[in-house]
């Protein structure tokens, strides 16, 4: 099986960050796989206009995947078309596919290596470094696993068709995603106690509220936002209401 | 307080830019709401104000997970509306701080209930019909919804302008008790830094410790 030209990879790629343009309630990104199908498609039956009519219609239907892994589904997807894989096969592997590049990413990208990398951008910020030093390290740290996922992904998907189970299998995932766990609990503490000290409030007092804080935060987990909203608000309306009733 | 014109344009256009990245177009986590409320300080004219917003507000947001179709709220468009109309409050104005980071996890809320409410408007104008299509439909449709979340990037952050620029300068005037507000702002982001030990699980607990005792060295060096 020959690659496909440069210029259709490329768009392919392109059009992997707008995976997600057109998320909905009914084919998820279904639509979205399909435009980033395109360029292949168009260029495996440039001449058939039907066939390219029915693939694309196939290809439009509900599918869902972590976006960064889409691209990996859509370049296995390009490989079967190619192949001439029966479109009831097709169907059936992308049955198979979509739940566990949503897992995958899901477990990788949103739960370990996005904390992580926000983590360092907030510990170097209360540490003393300069914004854009912030910012420069948490867009270079994060994109470098998001580029490289999206790129990895075009190149097996094409590469493994059927089986890119395999190449799931042999990525790193599972130790990129330890890796960003534990960095991320060390910043975490880091970033906290900074945090605390950000108050501007000194003595045992803070301190003993403080240590109390960070044990209450591990305890609510996600749920500290609506806590936070309610406390912060609270403290917000007694501000105003007890500026003159000491 | 509400920024000029030129101004509310620039952040609006950002504002629809960044709820963009969120989800449909590149994911470069632009959108995250230090880096939002940092740029929208920078071009309302007060970016260290904007960065106290956003490092508050990115604190808060750690342990938001964008998991399929779950409701989660959108930081983007509400930093920008925050930072910017902070911007223009006066520099030691504690409750304009607080009012302002009050006012975003709000503004994130009802950004969240937005998408979703695009999410099922793209199921009507983006989804092709049943039947062979030709690629370029689709390319059509697809843009077509992208080009829907930027409209609706762009509204929420100018809404959100409007609505807490007049906020603030309502509470411009308005006595406040200011001494309790950077004690519960800083309480309030630490034990958000300290939530997201749970996502990475509190077997990690020593770690956390580890880098809570070198957090303690730093701040008792200082």
């Amino acid at each position: 099986m020959s690659e496909l030209p440069r210029p259709v990879r490329r768009a392919m790629l392109l059009r992997s960050l707008a995976v997600q343009g057109s998320w909905n309630y009914q084919t998820l990104i279904g639509t979205g796989l399909a435009f980033v199908l395109a360029p292949a498609l168009r260029h495996l039956y440039a001449d058939d206009p039907a066939r390219l009519r029915a693939s694309v219609a196939r290809h439009a239907e509900l599918f869902n995947a972590h976006p960064y892994l889409a691209v990996l589904a859509a370049a296995a997807l390009a490989r079967l078309e190619a192949d001439g894989v029966p479109p009831e096969t097709v169907a059936r592997f992308k049955n198979a596919i979509r739940g566990s590049l949503g897992s995958l990413g899901d477990r990788l990208v949103w739960l370990m290596w996005r904390p992580a990398c926000a983590l360092l951008m907030v510990a170097l910020l209360l540490a003393g470094a300069g914004w854009w030093i912030a910012v420069l390290a948490f867009l270079v740290s994060y994109n470098a696993l998001h580029l490289w996922m999206r790129a990895w992904g075009l190149r097996a998907g094409w590469r493994d068709g059927l089986l890119v189970a395999r190449a799931l299998r042999e990525a790193p995932f599972e130790r990129l995603g330890e890796r960003a766990g534990d960095a991320g609990a060390v910043l975490a503490g880091f970033a906290a106690v900074l945090a605390l000290g950000w108050g501007g409030e000194r003595g045992w007092a803070y301190a003993a509220v403080g240590a109390a804080a960070l044990v209450a935060g591990i305890a609510l987990g996600p749920r500290i936002r609506w806590v936070a909203a309610v406390a912060l608000t609270a403290i917000l309306v007694a501000g105003v209401v007890l500026h003159n009733n000491p | 307080m509400i920024p000029d014109a030129p101004t509310l344009l620039l952040l609006g256009l950002l504002g629809g830019l960044l709820a963009l990245d969120a989800t449909s177009v590149g994911q470069f986590m632009l959108s995250r709401p230090l880096i939002a409320a940092g740029l929208a300080g920078m071009i309302a004219g007060n970016m260290e104000g904007g960065i106290v917003v956003g490092v508050l507000m990115e604190a808060i947001h750690l342990a938001v997970l964008p998991v399929g179709a779950a409701r989660y709220p959108e930081a983007g468009p509400a930093s920008v509306a925050a930072a910017g109309a902070f911007a223009g409050a006066p520099e030691s104005s504690q409750v304009a701080l607080l009012a302002s980071v009050v006012f975003m996890l709000a503004w994130g809320w009802l950004g969240g209930r937005s998408v979703e409410w695009m999410r099922r408007l793209n199921a009507r104008i983006a989804v092709p019909a049943e039947g062979p299509v030709d690629p370029a439909t689709v390319e059509a449709l697809h843009l077509r919804a992208i080009g829907v979340d930027f409209a609706r990037g762009v509204a929420m952050t100018l809404a959100g302008l409007l609505v807490l620029g007049t906020l603030l300068e309502t509470l411009g005037w308005i006595p406040f008790r200011e001494q309790w507000t950077r004690p519960a702002l800083a309480l309030s982001a630490a034990a958000a830094l300290a939530s997201s030990l749970r996502l990475f699980g509190r077997r990690r607990l020593p770690l956390f410790a580890a880098g809570a005792a070198a957090g303690a060295v730093l701040l008792g060096l200082r």
